[in-house]
């Protein structure tokens, strides 16, 4: 070009743009039962709750009869079931529906001096008495719930997995 | 044996450190398909895509529920740790190949060709419906 400025500025790109929280599927209402498709639970029918502001959806197992605590799951890794619970009203404490009583603490971080390099210290993992206390709020109301259906417990004590035959585009959830 | 396998196959699914997920039966939350040959044509083929034949799936509208599934190629290594032994290249299938329900589907670095004929996992997510 016929003209350059005396010296380059960098112009500052747009990426300001945040996505925003997903819209919750519409199969996926309070008391559907999901399959959950991958992580730690995988395979495991849980109880939905409420979507969070992140987008996240709120499970619970209910903890005692399959082992899965109240959690944030990401509908995306979820198939839901036609099969829903009558939950009715369920008392969620209010700090469960923000996503920070979920996020992990961050640790913090000190300058280690050479000994302490050496021994690394394996801090045990406790679990807060309010998360414990919550559990038992919550999967109260979806236990009595789960009961009034005769094997919806079992049900949800069993793992979902493909077997011979099946293939899942054929498959009704 | 089957028992460390399916757990350092876990492992591998995240490329994280997962905590074993204890004793208990296994799952199969995928499903089979034939890595069948690159795209190609008769005397070239392009191996930034894959040819697929997905188990139990005939034609082009069965397909289509497994656009953007994620595909896992799962392959074992001799050197490193336990937990690193089982590798996986992750993938998503991203159209219809044909009218008999293959389907094409490109990865993250593009697939050996000691894969061909070998078994891929396409899982079930992300879950559209």
């Amino acid at each position: 070009p016929r003209f350059y400025p005396a010296e380059k500025i960098n112009r500052k790109l747009h990426r300001n743009a945040k996505p925003k929280p997903a819209k919750t599927r519409a199969s996926i209402t309070p008391g559907t039962v999901l399959v959950l498709l991958s992580g730690r639970f995988r395979g495991k029918r849980v109880v939905y709750l409420r979507t969070l502001p992140s987008g996240l959806l709120l499970v619970t197992g209910p903890f005692k009869i399959n082992g899965v605590p109240l959690r944030r799951v990401n509908q995306a890794y979820v198939i839901a079931t036609k099969t829903k619970v009558e939950l009715g009203e369920v008392n969620i404490p209010e700090a469960l529906l923000k996503d920070d009583y979920f996020k992990k603490a961050k640790k913090e971080r000190k300058q280690k001096t050479e000994g302490e390099f050496f021994q690394e210290k394996k801090e045990k993992k406790v679990l807060p008495e309010n998360r414990k206390q919550d559990q038992k709020t919550v999967d109260a109301a979806v236990l009595a719930a789960v009961k009034n259906v005769p094997h919806l417990a079992d049900y949800l004590h069993s793992k979902f997995s493909l077997r011979k035959g099946d293939y899942p585009h054929t498959m009704q959830f | 044996l089957i028992n460390h396998m399916s757990e350092a196959v876990a492992a591998a699914q995240k490329s994280k450190k997962i905590a074993k997920a204890g004793p208990g039966r296994q799952v199969r939350l995928w499903v089979r398909a034939k890595f069948l040959s690159f795209r190609r044509s008769k005397v070239a083929q392009n191996t930034n895509q894959t040819i697929l034949r997905l188990e139990g799936v005939n034609d082009r509208t069965a397909a289509s529920y497994y656009f953007g599934k994620r595909v896992a190629y799962i392959y074992k290594t001799h050197s490193g740790k336990a937990e690193n032994r089982f590798r996986t290249i992750w993938g998503r299938i991203s159209r219809s190949h044909g009218n008999s329900g293959a389907v094409l589907a490109r990865f993250a670095t593009n697939l050996p060709a000691r894969a061909i004929g070998s078994t891929l996992r396409v899982m079930l997510f992300p879950q559209r419906g």
